[in-house]
This record gives structure tokens, sequence and C-alpha cells, in this order.
């Protein structure tokens, strides 16, 4: 079912016309999205302004990262801190100049509004997040984004551990203020030692592929051994992925995302889904795998498709069921189905590749957790306790696995319009929708962005975590 | 790319017909007959026996639609033996370029000792295309069975009268971007900071160095007259103004933004010309008698993504061809760059100068280098001399080699942009 208020949105008159009512209705703003795979530069003529209090020391990544993006970049810093963006803008013929922090330019519209906080060391120094953003919030394109960078160090020093849990508070709190602008917020903490990573990440959430991705906390290790970069576009030549559940929803638009990004896409589903699967296989050019991943022979098969290409550098578990029913009230078949599909079968199905040498160097592995699994529904206790599993699983398989390259993540969808949710009494999917920052749901393309982004060789930054695609929804830990 | 190698292909000579605004003298010419003038004036000019010339290579961005291989229609009309094939390529306005290095590399691969190449391109004569729906409803029916008038009549109200059936204007515009090559050149002024002034004063230049050119009679020895159907004579560049200065062009008003700085006159006209160039293996000038003037020795191509910098390959193809030359900069007496707009040839020029260019995009550490305005474009350019596509790399060509056989120099660098995003580089040396 189509969300009304996003279609009522779209139209001007109508959105005037209900602002001018005074309503308490918020009406969303219609998310602008990447079409098609990653673009050489995602930043084309767009403005971004960049702060760092004077105190900056990752204004070379920032520089380094927006410019070959194709932005022009306003420095809110002063003439000195331009000089870090200096050589990037000749040489890819691009403006880099000053401008005053608090006074925004007569008509200035940004993309974005970056700042970087790294030099932000005791709890005054936040006030360099007012300092730009409260002159620069009316600034800000729709859908634009505001990131802040900062430091992820081992840190001893509580004044120092203090301000830089302030920037969580502070990015979440934005993300929930500009969200109905469809304007996202997040925040990159960068590891000494892994900035060259960190422009990747930097990269997807200022790009419109992260349009679902908000108020989030990122961070960027030197964990997994550096991977070989093969450039920002077409990266995934050469690899094969599999992706469980692909017969429809957030399983398809992900082997859609990855085959258009050059990878050869093994589909694996039920065998009940031979036919939608077998479609969509051939459409994207890859090849098909039945299988029930809670099967005892999952393994068995999902191996030999894999050996079949001489192993494979990416798998997506993204089959999973919901089996809801109260505790006192759910079978035993109900528990076995949600913990064996979601989380059982992940953790064997990896686990057997990574013993039997056919998951590659520099191989991904995507697990998709939830964000209403992880806080707990009730109703749920299968499901939730299957999700947030997953998040354990990749917490801990991450490190065992980084000298090879490989990285581990999970996904946290938060609601996305599919199948599953439109099946969802009408008064519930409403409320769902909008208890969240951008007060939209997700849609399945969303969720394959993020997914296709940890696939990438740029994502070798990010290992161990569970990124959540939920438009900032309110609930979830 | 010829070092170490036995054989080596050489410029023996080159001719070209005036370069005239479309539209004007040579309205009635099409880029055959263009092409065929500039041939013939070649081989007039050089008796060698015509079963030498193994074939022609030609290049041409507006081909004619029913005979597109120019080359060989050229060698029919002016009745060479028919053993003289041909063959026409196109590489947007690198296309004379590249039939001239088509050539030689036949001629160093051994497949032949004598060619011709050039190029042309009559804009006066570019075909005017019917909308593609009116050709796919009306083309069963006229190629096929044919059918009656009142089936064509059916087919007609099918159509929308607007968009479906009036024939569109050619444009020189991007396929990929829609974008008009005046709106790259453009936004390639404002993203490198190129100021009217400056692309105002580099026209000047090219102008009052091609009109010196020609009062001194430099230009004698490649630009043949032309006798149009009409009867007339032409005999000099019709496009080159050596009265215009800064201040009269200052006055024009720019046509691709409102506040923009790209005018009629810092950007080069749509021009009827053609250019033709005699190549030989060196050995065979000699055994004839002809005493060669340059060779190449690199040649390069490159793309770049035309949505971004339409125009900057040359920065990118000029230091590749320097590289495999085994050349720096500093080794280059001489530099010929092709002149599509000021913008783009000072905007190339800057990317050269750039250190921060050369390690981002070239992967070097040191900037190419600054080229010295005294030795680039010294008989002016495209802006003056005018740009029939096709034509113009076989016109630089020629008078880079004349220049490095009249004054002693030994080296020279070439630099052609072209629609698409292509870069064309080239070294040559003197024999």
């Amino acid at each position: 079912m189509s969300d009304f208020l996003l279609e009522l949105a779209k139209n001007p008159q109508a959105r005037r016309f209900i602002e001018s009512l005074g309503l308490p209705i918020a009406l969303p703003e219609q998310l602008k999205r990447a079409r098609g795979a990653w673009v050489d530069r995602p930043l084309e003529g767009a403005k971004v302004v960049v702060y760092s209090g004077g105190r900056g020391e990752l204004l070379p990544l920032i520089a380094r990262t927006v410019i070959p993006a194709g932005a022009e970049v306003l420095v809110a810093d002063g003439e000195s801190a331009v000089a870090s963006f200096r050589a990037p803008a000749e040489a890819f013929a691009r403006k880099a100049q000053a401008v005053s922090a608090s006074e925004p330019p007569e008509g200035t519209r940004v993309r974005a509004a970056i700042v970087d906080a790294s030099g932000f060391d005791s709890p005054d120094a936040l006030r360099g997040l007012y300092e730009l953003l409260h002159p620069w919030a009316k600034s800000l394109e729709k859908s634009g984004r505001v990131v802040v960078l900062g430091r992820a160090d081992g840190e001893k020093d509580a004044a120092k551990v203090a301000t830089r849990a302030a920037l969580e508070g502070f990015v979440r709190a934005v993300a929930k203020e500009f969200g109905r602008r469809g304007v996202t917020a997040n925040l990159i903490s960068v590891e000494r030692g892994a900035e060259e990573r960190a422009a990747g990440v930097l990269r997807f959430v200022l790009a419109p592929e992260s349009a679902y991705v908000t108020g989030q906390p990122l961070r960027v290790t030197s964990l997994t051994r550096p991977n070989k970069q093969p450039g920002f576009t077409q990266s995934l030549r050469g690899k094969v992925a599999v992706v469980t559940g692909a017969a429809r929803g957030i399983g398809e638009a992900t082997a859609r995302r990855l085959a258009a990004e050059g990878a050869h896409v093994i589909c694996a589903d039920h065998p009940s889904q031979d036919g939608p699967l077998s479609l969509v296989a051939r459409s994207l050019g890859g090849s098909v795998l039945l299988i029930d991943v809670a099967a005892p022979n999952a393994l068995d098969a999902t191996a030999a498709a894999a050996k079949e290409h001489s192993g494979i550098d990416i798998i997506v578990h993204n089959a999973g069921v919901t089996r809801d029913k109260t505790l006192a009230k759910m079978s035993t078949e109900f528990w076995e189905l949600a913990i064996g599909v979601n989380l059982a079968a992940p953790v064997r199905i990896t686990r057997g590749l990574l013993e039997r040498g056919l998951l590659k160097d520099e191989g991904r592995v995507v697990c998709l957790s939830s964000v209403s699994g992880i806080a707990g529904n009730a109703g749920q206790t299968n499901y939730s306790a299957s999700k947030a599993g997953l998040v354990g699983f990749v917490r801990a398989l991450a490190p065992e696995v980084a000298a090879r390259g490989i990285t581990v993540n999970a996904i946290a969808p938060g609601f996305i319009e599919t199948q599953m949710t439109a099946a969802m009494p009408a008064a519930i999917r409403e409320v769902a929708r909008r208890l969240s920052a951008l007060g939209q749901g997700g849609l399945p393309i969303d969720v394959a962005e993020a997914i296709t982004f940890l696939s990438m060789p740029w994502a070798d930054g990010l290992s161990g975590i569970t990124l959540r695609v939920c438009g900032g929804a309110f609930i979830g830990a | 790319m010829n070092f170490g190698k036995s054989r080596k292909a050489v410029v023996v000579d080159g001719t070209r017909t005036p370069f005239v605004k479309a539209f004007s003298d040579f309205v009635e010419m099409d880029t055959i007959a263009l092409g065929k003038a500039a041939v013939k004036a070649l081989l007039v000019r050089n008796p060698i026996p015509l079963k030498e010339i193994e074939g022609i290579v030609w290049g041409g961005v507006i081909l004619p639609a029913t005979f597109p291989n120019v080359a060989r229609e050229i060698a029919l009309d002016l009745k060479l033996p028919p053993t003289v094939e041909g063959m026409t390529c196109t590489r947007a306005c690198a296309s004379g370029l590249q039939a001239v290095t088509l050539a030689a590399a036949a001629i160093e691969r051994g497949d032949a000792d004598v060619m011709i190449a050039g190029g042309s391109d009559s804009t006066s004569n570019a075909q005017v295309a019917l909308p593609a729906k009116l050709v796919q409803k009306f083309g069963p029916l006229a190629l096929g069975k044919g059918g009656s008038p009142m089936d064509y009549l059916g087919v007609l109200a099918q159509l929308n009268p607007i968009t479906d059936i009036l024939p569109r204007m050619p444009k020189i515009a991007e396929r990929t971007t829609g974008e008009v090559m005046g709106e790259s050149a453009e936004r390639m002024a404002q993203r490198n900071g190129i100021t009217r002034e400056a692309q105002d004063e580099f026209a000047e230049r090219s102008h009052h160095r091609a009109a010196r050119a020609i009062a001194s009679g430099r230009f004698a020895k490649e630009v043949v007259p032309v006798q149009n159907p009409a009867g007339a004579t032409i005999h000099n560049d019709g496009i080159v103004r050596g009265d215009t200065n800064r201040e009269k062009l200052g006055k024009l008003r720019p046509v691709f933004a409102k506040d923009g700085t790209v005018t009629a006159g810092n950007a080069s006209p749509l021009t009827d010309g053609a250019a033709a160039v005699l190549l030989m293996s060196e050995e065979k000038a000699r055994s004839l008698g002809l005493q060669p003037l340059a060779a190449f020795r690199s040649f390069s191509y490159v793309g770049v993504d035309p949505a971004d910098q339409l125009l900057i390959g040359p920065a990118i193809a000029m230091p590749k061809a320097l590289d495999r030359a085994r050349m720096t900069l500093k080794d280059i007496e001489l530099v010929d760059m092709h002149e599509a707009f000021a913008a783009q040839v000072l905007s190339v020029l800057k990317a050269l100068g750039s250190k921060a260019f050369a390690e981002e995009r070239l992967g070097k550490r040191d900037a190419v280098g600054e080229i010295d305005p005294d030795e680039l474009n010294i008989h002016g350019g495209s802006l003056a001399i005018g740009h029939p596509f096709g034509a113009t790399g076989a016109r630089m060509v020629t008078t880079v080699a004349n220049e490095l056989a009249r004054t002693g120099k030994a080296t020279a660098l070439l630099g052609i942009c072209a629609a698409g995003g292509l870069g064309a580089g080239a070294v040559l040396e003197r024999i």
C-alpha cells in the first residue's frame, strides 16, 4: 500500500494547503535517491560547507573525498583551512573558498554541512557544532546531509570521552530535527591510522545512496587488512555474491544492486520460490540456487554452488521469517523455525564456507538483522532473539577473519515498505512509518544500497558493526 | 613509437583548401568535393607515380549518410587507379589526426609505402535528419512495396506534427549529456577561473598570428586556391581578422550563458574545408627523391568523462604522448593545440602547469610544465583559421611539419580536444 501522506506531500499545492491549515500533520519529504550503480561523482555540482573550529585533523580526508566526488567546497574556517583543499581543487577544477561560518552567503544552498570535530577535546569545544549548524541549518538543501567527523581512539581522559560521546547525542538529535526535510545526520568516528578508509564511508553518507540512513554513529577502524581498491565504480566486477531470499523484496533489490556493480549473483531462495527466483536471476544474468537455508543440506548445496565459481566473495544472509506468537502460546515449531532460519543458518553457512576455504580473501559477510528485532517486540520473542543474535555474531566473527581482509557486518532495517509490512494492520503501519526522523518508511532499495556499500572494497574500514537503515526510527536499542 | 624499428613513416608534404565560414564560398561543395580539391593539389605538387599510392585514409565528422566512405569517393572522383583503396574514420574533432596516424601506423607496420591521409568537413552540407519515428513509419512504405497516397496519409495521421515530423537541425551537442559544446566550454571557463579578458586576448593573438602568416606568405606552401562551382577562385582563409582586437572582441555578447564568457569571437566557427597529407616510408621517400619533413615519434588518444570537463582531454593525452616519446615538455620546441574555444585551450594549459593535476590525474610528481606563449600556435589556430572538424588534425600536422623543416627546430607537440570527452596528443620530430 502506498504512503498516502508522502504522495500528498509531492503535490506542492496540497502541501501548501495542509501547512496553511496548521494541522498537526508533518508532511514527509520525498527522499532523493540514487538511480542505478555508483557513479564517479555523486556530488556533481553540489556545494558543501566544511567547518573544524580551526582544529581539524581530518580536513585533508574531507578534501580528498568531496572534491573528486564533484563538490564545490565552502570552508567556514577561514583562509588557512582552505590550504587543505587547494591541491585537489586545482586538480579537479573545483572551487574551494573561504566563507563566514556565522553568516552564510545570501541565497547559498548546500548539499552537506560537514563538521570536522576531530580537534574537539573538551566540552567547551562542542560549541563548534553550534557555530556551524546554527547559522547554516536553513541553508541545507532538501535531502541534504549533516556529517560530523570525530576521533575514535581509546581515550583515558574523561573530558575527551565525554566530548566524543556528546557528538553522538548531537547527531541523533539533528537527525530528528532536520529529518522532516529529508536531511540525514550521521557521525563518523575515525580511528587513528584509518583515515584513508574513512573516505569510502564519508562518500556513502554524503551520497544519495544513504537516503534512509540517519542518526547513525559509524566507527572506522584499521581492524581489517586493507583491501585492493579498484575505484568507486563497477568495483564488484569479477566478484561472486550469494544473496539468500533473493526472489523478492530486499533480497531481490540487493541482488540487482550487486549485479549492477558488476558482481555475478547467485540468487538463492526456498524451492517454493522457483518461479520468481528464476525471473530475477535471469534478468540480472545471475544463477539460481534453490535451498531451504534451515535444511541440513543447505551448507553443502551452498558450498557446491560456491565451488563452481572457485569460491565466493560476498554472502548476504537475507532470508528470514517471522513466526509471531506470545511466548505462552508459541509452538516449538515456530520457535525453531525463526531461530533456525534467521540465526542458526547464517552462522552455520558462514562458518562452513570459511572452514572449507570457499569465502575468498577480502570477502564480505552481511547479515540482515532488524531494528524491531533488536528492540524486542511483544509476540516476537523468537524473532527478536534471532535478530539480536546476529549483532553478536558479526561483532565476534569480524576480528577472526580481519587478517584475510574479510569484513563481517549486519544491517538492521527499520520500517521498510515490503510485502511483509504491507500485511500489517493499517493503523500500526501508519504509526511505524511516522515514528522515524524521516517520517516515512524506507524502500527495499534503501536497504539494498547499504548492503551494496558494505560489500564494496572501499568499505574496508567497517567491520563487526550493525548499520541501521531505519530513517532514524524512534525505537530500537 | 618507431625507435628501434626499421621502418619509419615520414610526412612528405601537406596541402589544404582555404578554410571558409560555413554557408559561404564553399556552400555548394560537399565534403567529398572539398577533399578532392585538397588531394588533387597534393598530387599536382608531388608528381609521384599514382600506382605507388596504396590508399587514402580520411577523417570526417559530418559524413554523408549515403556515401560515408569519403576516402574512396575522393579516389574515384579523382580517377586515381582503382587500386588506390580508401577508408574513412571518425573520432570527432581528432578525426584528421586519427587518419594521419592510422596511415603512419600502416606504413610502419609494413602494410604500405605510400599513403594519403587527411580529412574534410562541410557543415554547409550537413544532412538535416528526419525524426526517427517518421523514418520508421514511412521507411517500410517507401523502401518496400510502395504505398498508395492514402497509406502515406494514414501513417502521417499517427504522428505528432511538431516533434515527430519536422526535421531537426543538426546540433553540436553531446549525445550522452545533451550539453552543447559551448556550454561545456563555458563551464570549463568557470571551473578553471578563465576570464573573458584572457579568452579575448588569446583569440586576438590567434587572429593576429594567422593574419601575419597569410601576409608573409607562410601559408602559401600549404593553402591552395580552390575554384568553387560558381566559378569564383578562393585564395585565402576567410575567417582570419587581422584587424580585430580585444576591444572589438570584448563587445561581443556571450552566447551560451547569460553572464557567460564564451562568445562567437573566442570560439571556433563552423567551417568548410579540407586538408591532406602525403606520408611514405622514409626509404620510399628517398628513393623517389623527396625530402621528408617530419615523422611521428609518438601519439596518444584518451577519453575523459564528458559530463565532467568535456574538453580537458589534451591535458592527459599530451603528457601521455610525451611519455611514449620518452620526452618531457622541456624537450619540445614547438606546441600546436587545436583551439576549439579559447577557454578550453587556457583550461588545458592551466592543468598542464599544475602540480596538483599532475599528481592526481597523471600520477606524476611534477607538473607537466608551463607552455611558453611564444612557442604555442605560432601561426594562429582554429579560432582564427577555422575548424572544419575532420580537417583540423591534418592542417596542424602540415603546418607543424613545415615549421620543423623550415626552422630547424627538432620537436613539436600537438594537442586536440574532441567531442565525447576525447583527447589526442602527438609528438613530431624533424627528419
